[in-house]
């Protein structure tokens, strides 16, 4: 079972050495998110840092679920727990979804401060990055919305930044859930749309916020389900949206559907600061709740931030699902870290062009995320890049096995290798590399891998594995 | 002490063509308000002006010229503009400066 609220779970990480505490006085301005991308680039810990300059009473804790380590934890499992036993994990959780259930008080309504004393600058908000287009209050949130018409309930994750003391200026993609809802909704009636930024929730909200769902699914009780707990609820101040009850702060505002400002750039989670900037949304604050003693969160957007592992696992999972509705023999996924949640290694028990070029268009249907996917026979593990480059480099026909397929209005604006017409356009496109065997290769000429598993006897394997293990190696 | 402000620009050569333009500045006086957003008018310049603001451009990347301008603000405009979800900023500023 996760940890009930934050505040476990960074007693959780403290106990595993896996959280630095910090009492020395640190600059909101860059300095205390420099400490973090660094971790994030070493694989270090998270970060609680006691003594943030301008802002004494407040707490921030920096990249609290970067890395498997954490990840784990943030599950309620031991941090040492297999990355391969994570992905069967968060697949069987997310298959056993808990409902949530309403309370009426919690911490996070003991300091509420209505929309004329509204100043967004009296929270600690770190200057991320040097270059960006502001502070960033929203990187490792929970933004919480909901559907004007069928009342369906979201929760993502999105970036949004303090462009004034009552507004928040923040980019949900146009084609993610929240981009959905207010453009297919609330524009066209003329309506505000309610939303509740939540920082400092237990985790498995936040993993459920940052999951690749189904419209319609409902995060709240996959965020149970994920935690094997339910997730405790209260009302909003000035909505009728419910929020986690463990969150240290709640930020409630409201979208314009006719108003803008600047917002970006901000040097995301592909590990680049595009040149997405200027297409976004502009929200007004209307209430702020928070805990007496708040700690704020932060994540140190870039090379292998959260989404290395949140999105990766929960993107892994979601296409893997996707893939076996159309029929693809598919075996297993992997997201790996390091591309940015760019490239999944799609193993198949049956590959082939027919079945890569599926692949690609099945993955892109909707929005296209991913841009490179490896399509690999089962007998190389996908969570082995040592053996999918192999394979992707000896097997995947320079020519035959390279599908690309093109699209416009879903592509990923954050993707860096896009231009500013394309972003613009949503304009892109994602390739399939085929490195499986064509199925009409006959068994007796298709070339055999020559390492251990493959072109000896099993006595022979057997006996050299016993020798190996008897010498010590 | 000289006031500093930053902008994210598109299009540099119209930003300092030394006709009025309608952009954001970033407050960059140090303390708890640092980087407040303010819409405005202004002329910017692109050999600072004696007691004129210092203004740093950045690209729509955030690259940061070598040097600053200076920046002279003919308007202070409300802190939205009118238009849709996901219109181009820079767009919009545009059309504000031709009225």
């Amino acid at each position: 079972m996760a940890h009930k609220d934050l505040r476990e779970f960074t007693e959780a990480l403290q106990s595993g050495n896996d959280l630095v505490t910090i009492d020395d006085a640190v600059d909101w301005d860059q300095e205390l998110a420099g400490i973090g991308r660094l971790s994030c680039e070493r694989d270090g810990p998270a970060f609680m840092f006691n003594n943030v300059k301008d802002y004494a009473g407040w707490r921030v804790l920096a990249n609290p679920v970067t890395g498997w380590r954490r990840y784990a934890v943030a599950l309620g499992l031991p941090a040492a727990t297999p990355v391969r036993e994570m992905y069967k994990i968060y697949a069987e959780r997310e298959q056993n979804p808990i409902k949530p259930t309403l309370v009426n008080s919690s911490p996070c309504k003991e300091v509420i401060i209505p929309e004329a004393d509204i100043d967004l600058f009296d929270l600690p908000v770190p200057m991320v990055h040097d270059g960006d287009g502001g502070r960033y209050l929203g990187t490792w949130d929970l933004v919480i919305s909901k559907d004007r018409d069928s009342g369906w309930v979201n929760w993502g994750m999105y970036r949004f930044m303090v462009h004034d003391e009552r507004h928040l200026t923040g980019y949900p993609r146009p084609n993610s859930h929240l981009g959905k809802m207010l453009l297919d909704g609330y524009v066209p009636a003329g309506e505000a749309m309610p939303i509740a930024i939540v920082i400092g929730a237990d985790q498995p909200s936040h993993l459920s916020s940052t999951a690749t769902f189904r419209i319609g699914g409902d995060e709240v009780e996959l965020a149970g389900g994920l935690g094997e707990r339910p997730v405790e609820l209260i009302k909003c101040e000035t909505s009728d949206l419910f929020v986690p009850a463990s969150a240290e702060i709640v930020v409630e505002a409201e979208i314009y559907p006719d108003k803008i400002a600047q917002e970006g750039p901000y040097g995301e989670y592909p590990g680049y600061r595009s040149g997405e900037m200027g297409n976004s949304v502009c929200a007004r604050v209307t209430a702020i709740t928070h805990r007496r003693d708040p700690i704020f969160t932060i994540d140190t957007t870039g090379f292998m931030d959260s989404s290395a592992v949140t999105t990766s696992i929960s993107g892994a999972i979601a296409i893997r699902r996707r893939l076996e509705r159309y029929d693809i023999p598919v075996s297993e996924v992997y997201i790996p870290p390091e591309s940015g949640v760019h490239m999944a290694i799609v193993s198949v028990r049956r590959g082939g062009p027919d079945i890569a070029r599926k692949v690609v268009e099945i993955l892109t249907a909707r929005r296209a995320l991913m841009s490179k996917v490896i399509v690999v026979d089962d007998d190389v593990d996908v969570f082995n890049m040592s053996a999918v480059i192999h394979a992707f480099s000896t097997k995947c026909h320079p020519e035959r096995g390279t599908h690309v397929h093109t699209y416009e209005g879903r592509a990923n604006a954050l993707t860096p290798a896009y231009s500013q017409e394309e972003r613009v356009a949503q304009r892109g496109a994602s390739v399939a590399f085929d490195a499986t065997w064509p199925p009409d290769w006959p068994a007796g000429s298709t070339p055999i891998r020559a390492t251990l598993d493959s072109m000896y006897s099993q006595d022979v394997q057997d006996r050299v594995n016993a020798r190996w293990n008897k010498l010590g190696l | 002490m000289t006031q500093e402000y930053e902008a994210f620009v598109r299009d540099r050569a119209h930003a300092v063509s030394g006709s009025e333009v309608v952009l954001t500045l970033r407050d960059l006086s140090p303390g708890r308000h640092k980087y407040k957003g303010i819409n405005v008018r202004a002329v910017i310049s692109e050999t600072p002006q004696e007691g004129e603001p210092h203004l740093w451009l950045r690209s729509v990347v955030g690259v940061r010229e070598a040097k600053p301008c200076s920046v002279r603000i003919t308007e202070h405009l409300p802190a939205v503009f009118d238009a849709a979800p996901y219109t181009d900023y820079f767009t919009v500023t545009e059309a504000l400066e031709k009225g």
